[in-house]
Formats: structure tokens, C-alpha cells, sequence
């Protein structure tokens, strides 16, 4: 199984990537619900790949997952995971407003994952000098496996799960929420190559 | 003379980036912290003209520099520079005392025309 093994200052990097992306991420956010996102640092961690279905497949049932595949130049692609636990996705509502007749609460909340998604990758593309297309975002069934059954349909191997805990407070409410970056090994090769070129720069 | 600085931030990365877009002649006297706490440590001690501060950091955030900075009267120049970039959040730090918002990722031309127009440079 391939993993990142990143120096301490291709980590650096990375989260400092992210953080970026982040931000503009959690300001889009914060535009959409009309109200101040506090912001705590991300962190983020490599999972093995295996595990990672496992895991979450067990959970299914009590979890609600957006996905939506993301494409760039020079091998960079993949697929996004925003997952959200039962709790935090009926905060969510509730943040929102949910009225009837307006949008259901699965679209909101494709919606909402789908600009942390693309506000993130957007973001995070532009500082390694590439450019992303997206997919159309997907709520998966909540049932168990639908989630391995999702994975097993991608197009493309993936090596490595970059998993991104994000927390987000918004006014009286907190969620939480981790994005799941599932890439392939050409990918993470690029990336590295890119934090080597930042980092030699600086 | 050359300014004393101070850069604040948690990511290596980040101090390096507002660090190569400083002068040449001012990178002798910079001084770094890793987060708040060291921040305000530094800048109740020595006598630091500027400080470049990074919002989102674990323990004593930029936000709390810079109520320190108020609580303690240091007088210096803060120049916020942060991936945070909400409007409420712009404004919240320049009504504390913050001279400039800068979003990250810094740019050296970005920075030193803000502190041209601070009369800084």
C-alpha cells in the first residue's frame, strides 16, 4: 500500500497548502449560511486505503457521504469524499433553515459539500499550478456497503486516502466533517514533486 | 535604519514565505514565533517596529496577539497575514489594531507595497 511518507517540511508544506485552501474554503461556507465560520486548524492524516472502506463501510449506516470525483492535468485526479456523521448532517439542517417546499435536506447538503469540495480543490490547485474539472456531486444511498459498492465503480485505482478532519463553528452550532481525498499513485508522485519545487524556491 | 521584525505563524512555510519577500538588508534583524504565547513574549521583551501575524494557529491565536497587544500597550505595526480571509474577520482584526489584511498566500510584491503605503519602507 503506498503511502506519503512526507519530510517534516513536505508536511509543513502540505498543511500549509491546505490551510490555504482551507480558508477560502470556510469563507465560501461561511457566505452560503450568511454567517462567521470559526476556523480551527485542519489536520490531516494518510489512511490505508483498505482500512478506509472497511471503516467507513461499518459505519454506513449512521453517516450521510458526498462524493464527487475531481480531474487535473499531469495525473492529478481523484476522488471526494465529504462525510458527515447523522448528528452533525441534522445540525447542518437546522443551521440552514429547512423549510419545506424549498430544497430538500439532501440537497443542501450536496450543495454545501460540493463548494467545500470544489472551493478547496480549486484553491489547493491554483498553488501547485494546476487546474481541476469536477463531476457531478453524488449523496450516496444510506445503506451499509453502498459506500465500498461506490468505490468499487471509480475509474481509477487509488493508492492513498489523504483524510482532512475538518471542524467548523458556526455562531451557536458546531459540525463537524472530514474530506476524504482519494488519489492514485501518480498523483501523490506529482504532489510530491510539487512541495519539493515550492519548498526549494523558499 | 532597518526595522526590527517579527514573524508569527505556525507553518515553517509561511514564515519563509514573508521572510523572502522582506528585504535583504532587514533579514538580520527578524526574529520568529511559532504561535501567540511566543509571540507575545517576544514582543513584550524586545522592541519589535513590525509584526507580521498568522490567524489561525493552535493555543493563543492572532486574535489574541493582538488583544495582547493592546492589554500590554506595545507599540508596533501588525500586519495580518492569513488564510481566515471572511469579511467579519477582516474587519474584526483591523478594529483591533491590525494595520493591513493580507490573504495568503503572501506575495513579496503585495507586502512591500503595504508597507510602502505605511511609510514602512
Amino acid at each position: 500500500m503506498n503511502k506519503l511518507h512526507l519530510s517534516e517540511d513536505e508536511q509543513d508544506c502540505l498543511q500549509e497548502l491546505i490551510n490555504v485552501a482551507m480558508g477560502q474554503a470556510s469563507d465560501q461556507l461561511a457566505r452560503y449560511l450568511d454567517s462567521f465560520v470559526y476556523l480551527k486548524v485542519p489536520s490531516i492524516e494518510s489512511v490505508d486505503a483498505d482500512s478506509l472502506a472497511t471503516t467507513l463501510d461499518q459505519q454506513q449506516a449512521a453517516m450521510a457521504v458526498v462524493s464527487q470525483g475531481f480531474f487535473g492535468y499531469e495525473g492529478i485526479r481523484g476522488e471526494a469524499l465529504l462525510v458527515y456523521q447523522d448528528e452533525d448532517s441534522e445540525r447542518l439542517a437546522d443551521l440552514l433553515g429547512y423549510e419545506p417546499d424549498e430544497l430538500s435536506k439532501d440537497e443542501q447538503l450536496i450543495d454545501i459539500s460540493s463548494i467545500l469540495t470544489t472551493t478547496f480543490l480549486n484553491v489547493f490547485a491554483s498553488q501547485i499550478e494546476n487546474q481541476i474539472s469536477y463531476s457531478a456531486p453524488k449523496l450516496l444511498p444510506s445503506r451499509a456497503n453502498s459506500l465500498s459498492e461506490h468505490l468499487e465503480q471509480l475509474t481509477f485505482n487509488w493508492d492513498l486516502a489523504l483524510k482532512v478532519n475538518i471542524n467548523y463553528q458556526v455562531t451557536d452550532y458546531s459540525f463537524n466533517c472530514n474530506m476524504v481525498l482519494l488519489i492514485p499513485e501518480t498523483a501523490i508522485n506529482n504532489i510530491k514533486v510539487v512541495l519539493n519545487r515550492i519548498l526549494e524556491e523558499l | 535604519m532597518n526595522p526590527t521584525v517579527l514573524i508569527c505563524d505556525d507553518s515553517n512555510m509561511a514564515r519563509k514565505q514573508v521572510l523572502r519577500s522582506l528585504p535583504e538588508q532587514w533579514h538580520s534583524n527578524v526574529q520568529t514565533a511559532q504561535h501567540g504565547a511566543e509571540a507575545l513574549t517576544i514582543l513584550r521583551n524586545g522592541e519589535i517596529d513590525i509584526l507580521f501575524l498568522d490567524l489561525t494557529m493552535p493555543g493563543i491565536d492572532g486574535v489574541g496577539v493582538l488583544q495582547g497587544i493592546q492589554k500590554l500597550n506595545v507599540d508596533c505595526h501588525v500586519f495580518v497575514i492569513s488564510a481566515d480571509i471572511q469579511p467579519e474577520m477582516q474587519s474584526k482584526v483591523l478594529g483591533l489594531g491590525a494595520k493591513e489584511f493580507l490573504r495568503k498566500p503572501i506575495k513579496a510584491d503585495v507586502l512591500q507595497s503595504n508597507l510602502e503605503k505605511h511609510g514602512l519602507l
